[in-house]
């Protein structure tokens, strides 16, 4: 199932995100997944995120897939030129994984093998390109497809409360010109900012996904206002993180606030895409009482 | 030699598309570079125009300039040439000329820049060439794979840059890629073979490239710093190797008593001495032996105390021959009477002073040698004083050890030229890499409100005038002009010192501090030198040469000094030096146009159309060039990486120049 | 333009190892980043260990024929060394490399490029040579060299504050590229259609 036929029916489409492991043992998270992330409607596999080294995106996607789950494969151009890309996108299609969100991806020097060659051969926007292309039974270098041509739901991502949002909005742009059906949004802790940027992403006419990520602690919240690109979280959340550290850490907190933002943020949206960071358990009292 | 040429034109179409939304367009061309200097103008210029023409488009003007990416020459260049009207400014260039003029643009216009498009692509290549035009490329990996290959590059020359040897894709010794290029692995093969060290490379660890090598911050931070040392205090400059630690801790020694001295009628700018003695007179020292013949001239003085023996031509360090007095020396130094000390500086008029400074016979010490009396009457109002205390030629240390030996009578100097001229203020200027001379003066200038010592970064030739001028007072010396033209006049220390002594003690200019230096003279030193002194005697006196291989002497610093064919010449009022060094075995080869000449001009010229308009003998060519505002400083020479003799292309076009008028 | 960074004390031994060396010093691209301090110390202390038959300080040994000139009179020296040692960039390595074909001869060098290269200076831009220039979507700023990944469709997510993922010392080139565009009046550039590089060399274009 294709998540941009529900977001066609009007449905808030809530999906999550999990990460594999560096290794070949997958038996955990398929748990993990199958318990929390059951009721949801379907769930992003990362691709080496933060460019450190894991199990495959692709493979993880199929185990997902098999135990019943809606798995969305992320497929970065960090790690493969053109050629690479597009096999993996036809290899998706034929196990069954028609729903891709397609990446740029984090630089090779920020994970756990700098010295590794950066591809970046294409990138988000030209890989949305490739794409449709391939949708239209061609591929990059203008060669016919055999049979009938794959049919991807083409995800999209976007920083809503990155300090230069005009200069976001202009790539938005570009990447639903290059043909992108959805977007998800990196991590949101600024309603305002978002509904702000809502009005005006709202003229492309795709659906947008709020980004989640549930605050583990303060020290969490302030490390990504330090080093994640496009998160700030507010100096009052900082304090309510602070202010109850049993709490916080039991994680009453961190979903109270989630919730908080999602149930400000929904009528401007059309879904939510949760990034849990190991804390999968919380997501389902965090929609409960979200409303969802 | 390869051609290195760095953009073509977009196609027709493309060009059609960046022009349909514009009209009335300026044009930028940049003169190619890394190519033979063989054209001046290249015809992408044109075949742009015609092509905008045939779009239906204006073209408001165009400009061709040489090293589009030279920021500072071509802001110089393009001021103001952009019409009115011109709405768009199209850029004939390789992208790093496109991205200075775009930049330019928006820096200069804050409200309303001018739109620049870039006509070219950037030809790509596969690594990256030296300064010479070879098909050697590196690729700049950080990591080099030479020692492992036998000095064959596998990153440039494999197609896939492996580097644990070759794929199987090659095809009776070519590459799969393209038939006619070499395997570069089957080339290392054979070249380890043919060396032995087929095991060596067999017992080689696996290699893995590191991509994560280069450093933004490492390169950022160097070109920064390369940039401002360029750029600092005023436009080019170089920074040779100073070695100067062969002299400047050793203290000043008189040389010992000459038996005969050979005086230069002589040793000034303009006209010669006229000798006033004849052969067999009797002199003494400090006695004046040849008188000013002119506005522009000096008179001479005996060194010794003795006879003449002979007045006749004898070979001299700048011009080959000239009239001579020969004295030889009765070893007694019997004072002449003429030699007593003057009024104080308090009771003496400017202008006794400037007749005590012509009498004396003092000009610039610094190698020109014009007459200190003429500077100190400038046409002028004149407010500063500099005194040059860089000495910036390499091994050169006279000025240096006269700092720290005669500081008081170096600030008495300088009272009596600020006095003389009627100045504000007199400054020392010493580069920062003689700290001990700048302590002493400090210490010595303290007393005095008008005086001050200035520290100026090193850097050559920060002691020719203008440069000085430019540094310490951000004034342009205009060209063919002079320094009063600016309010300044500029002194050498030594020179500085001399007049000191003429006033202090009635001593006319008879000897000198020369540093006698090299990495090829045995005891390098530091001597007071009696004018006339033969150079030959003074290299023996330090030992003679040592080491193999040939030897270059030469009277002055590397850079400017001249270089003796003979050592049969005599020290004069301006041999701040005589240097022994290597000989730099090199060979005239054609220009590439690297434009490093350009970028170290410190006058801001265009070296590399010396060197072709002197082959050409085009000296209309070269007085366009502005050849006439050479300071002859060699910088341009130094860094030429075709080793052109740039100085000696240079002055013949200035004598061809003089000539036209 | 290229700079370089001696190689670790140990590797230099090691491609001597007790053998003879001729060593060749280019401070060619006179002005430009050689570590001259470093590398005599080295020096002096293979030449303490009484390994050196010669050393020549030149430049431009990327010259075929200023090479040439310029070892003429040091044959013997050659001769009489196992290894040539060379303190230069790569270029100047294969030039040596390729004149003394029959010796064993050495980098001691890592080589690393300037921004600026292909013209006449080290600059704070730079041209990635890439054939295809996209300066005027950019306003004329280089998205091969000002950023990172080299994107040409505009940035990624990865910027903070302006600053680079990859390094916080170097600005964000699509930040930089966006205010240039909002500056002078081109935003309209960002709506081209999308773009895809060409990463064929123009010698295999030209084929």
């Amino acid at each position: 199932m294709k998540i941009t036929e529900l977001f066609e029916r009007g449905e808030f489409v809530v999906t999550a995100e999990v990460g594999p492991p560096k290794g070949c043992h997958i038996e955990n998270l398929l748990e993990e997944a199958k318990t929390y992330l059951s009721g949801i409607t379907a769930v992003n596999v990362t691709d080496n995120q933060s460019s450190v080294m894991r199990l495959g995106s692709l493979a993880t996607c199929k185990a997902l897939k098999d135990e019943g789950l809606t798995p969305i494969f992320q497929i970065t151009c960090r790690d493969r030129n053109r050629i690479a890309l597009q096999s993996d996108l036809l290899s998706a299609v034929m196990l069954g994984i028609e729903n891709v969100l397609l990446l740029t991806g984090d630089h090779t020097k920020l994970g756990d093998h700098p010295q590794a060659k950066p591809v970046f051969d294409l990138d988000s926007v030209s890989l949305l390109h490739t794409a449709k292309l391939l949708e239209s039974g061609v591929d990059l270098g203008g060669n016919q497809l055999v049979g009938e041509p794959p049919k991807f739901a083409k995800g999209a991502v976007v920083s809503p409360c990155s300090d230069s949002v005009d200069a976001q909005l202009a790539k938005m742009e570009r990447k639903v010109a290059a043909g992108a059906d959805y977007f998800q949004t990196q991590a949101v802790y600024e309603p305002e900012k978002f509904i702000k940027f809502m009005e005006k992403a709202k003229q492309f006419g795709k659906p947008v996904q709020l980004g989640i990520v549930i605050p583990k602690s303060a020290g969490m919240a302030k490390y990504m206002n330090d080093n994640v690109a496009g998160i700030h979280v507010p100096q009052e959340m900082l304090d309510e993180l602070r202010a109850d550290k049993e709490k916080t850490k039991a994680g009453i907190t961190g979903v109270e606030i989630a919730a908080r933002i999602i149930k400000e943020c929904k009528p401007y949206c059309q879904g939510v895409h949760i990034m849990a960071l190991g804390w999968e358990s919380k997501v389902p009292a965090l929609l409960e009482q979200a409303g969802i | 030699m390869e051609d290195y040429t760095k953009y073509r034109l977009k196609t027709r179409e493309e060009l059609a598309q960046a022009l349909s939304g514009t009209d009335h367009i300026f044009v930028i061309s940049c003169n190619k570079c890394f190519k033979e200097f063989n054209t001046v103008e290249e015809p992408e210029l044109a075949e742009f125009e015609k092509i905008a023409a045939e779009e239906g488009k204006t073209i408001t003007g165009n400009a061709r300039v040489d090293f589009l990416c030279n920021k500072t020459q071509t802001a110089k260049t393009l001021s103001d040439i952009v019409p009115e009207g011109t709405e768009s400014i199209f850029v004939v260039s390789c992208g790093l000329g496109v991205q200075t003029i775009a930049d330019m643009q928006t820096e200069c216009s804050e409200s309303d820049p001018t739109p620049v498009y870039s006509a070219t692509d950037s030809l790509n290549y596969t690594g990256h060439h030296g300064m010479a035009l070879t098909d050697k490329a590196c690729d700049a990996c950080a990591q080099c794979y030479l020692n492992v290959t036998g000095g064959i590059c596998p990153i440039v020359d494999c197609s896939k840059s492996l580097v644990n040897g070759q794929c199987g894709g090659a095809k009776n010794g070519k590459c799969e890629v393209d038939p006619n290029k070499d395997c570069a692995w089957e080339k290392i093969y054979q070249r380890l073979k043919k060396q032995g060290r087929l095991e060596e490379f067999l017992n080689q660890p696996v290699q893995m490239r590191d991509y994560s090598k280069t450093s933004f911050k490492f390169v950022h931070d160097y070109v920064t710093s390369i940039r401002e040392n360029r750029l600092d205090g005023y436009y080019g400059g170089v920074h040779p190797l100073e070695n100067k630690g062969y002299t400047e801790q050793i203290a000043l020694a008189r040389f010992p008593e000459p038996e005969t001295v050979v005086i230069p009628l002589s040793m000034h700018a303009g006209a010669p001495a006229t000798p006033i003695v004849a052969v067999g007179d009797t002199v003494k020292v400090g006695q004046k032996i040849g008188e000013s013949a002119g506005f522009i001239s000096s008179p001479v003085h005996s060194s010794v105390s003795g006879t003449v023996i002979a007045i006749e031509d004898h070979g001299h360090a700048t011009r080959g021959t000239c009239p001579a007095v020969v004295i030889q020396s009765d070893g007694k130094n019997t004072l002449d009477d003429s030699v007593k000390p003057h009024k104080s500086l308090e009771e003496l008029t400017p202008d006794e002073i400037i007749d005590i400074v012509k009498e004396a016979g003092i000009v610039g010490m610094g190698g020109a040698g014009f007459p200190t009396s003429v500077k100190l009457k400038p046409a002028k109002p004149v407010d500063t004083i500099l005194l040059n205390g860089c000495e910036c030629e390499p091994y050169l240390t006279a000025d240096h050890r006269v700092m720290l030996e005669y500081a008081d009578d170096i600030v008495f100097g300088l009272r009596a030229i600020v006095k003389t001229v009627g100045a504000e203020k007199g400054l020392i200027v010493i580069e920062d890499n003689k700290p001990d001379a700048i302590e002493v003066m400090k210490a010595k200038v303290a007393d005095y409100d008008n005086l001050d010592v200035v520290v100026a970064k090193t850097k050559y030739p920060q002691g020719a005038e203008k440069m000085l001028i430019k540094r310490v007072m951000k004034r342009q010396v205009p060209s063919g002009g002079l320094p009063a033209d600016v309010g300044c006049v500029v002194s050498n220390i030594s020179t500085t010192k001399a007049i000191s002594d003429a006033i202090q003690k009635g001593m006319p200019l008879i000897e000198r501090v020369v540093s006698v230096t090299g990495e090829r003279l045995k005891n390098p030193g530091n001597y007071i030198v009696k004018i006339g002194t033969n150079t030959k005697d003074l290299i023996d006196y330090c030992g003679g040469v040592v080491g193999d291989g040939e030897i270059t002497y030469k009277a002055g610093g590397p850079m400017m000094g001249f270089v003796l064919k003979d050592l049969n010449v005599p020290i004069m009022k301006g041999s701040n030096g005589i240097i022994c060094v290597d000989t730099d075995y090199t060979e005239e080869q054609p220009c590439i146009k690297c434009g490093r000449c350009m970028d170290v001009c410190p006058m801001e010229l265009k070296p590399l159309y010396f060197a072709k308009y002197a082959d050409e003998e085009n000296w209309q060519g070269m007085k366009d060039q502005h050849v006439m505002d050479c300071l002859e400083c060699r910088c341009c020479e130094y860094i030429c990486s075709s080793k052109i003799p740039l100085v000696t292309k240079i002055k013949a076009g200035k004598a061809a120049v003089r000539g036209m008028k | 333009m290229l700079i370089t960074e001696l190689k670790s004390k140990e590797t230099i031994f090691s491609l001597v190892d007790g053998k003879k060396a001729f060593i060749i010093n280019c401070h060619g691209c006179r002005e430009v980043y050689f570590p001259l301090e470093e590398a005599a110390q080295l020096q002096e202390e293979l030449h303490a260990n009484g390994s050196v038959t010669g050393i020549l300080t030149t430049d431009y040994i990327c010259n075929p024929d200023n090479l040439k000139v310029r070892l003429e009179g040091h044959k013997a020296e050659i001769d009489a060394a196992d290894v040539v040692l060379v303190f230069s960039c790569g270029v100047g390595v294969q030039t040596v490399a390729s004149y003394l074909e029959d010796k064993k001869v050495c980098a001691c060098c890592d080589t690393s490029r300037l921004p600026g290269f292909q013209g006449v200076t080290p600059l704070e831009y730079d041209c990635g040579q890439c054939g295809e220039c996209y300066l005027n979507l950019t306003g004329g700023i280089c998205p091969i060299t000002a950023c990172s990944k080299s994107l040409v469709n505009g940035q990624c997510g990865g910027s903070k504050n302006g600053k680079c993922e990859v390094d916080p010392n170097m600005d964000c080139g699509w930040e930089r590229i966006y205010r240039r565009l909002e500056k002078i009046g081109r935003l309209d550039a960002l709506k081209c259609p999308t773009q895809i590089r060409n990463f064929a060399t123009d010698q295999e274009v030209a084929k």
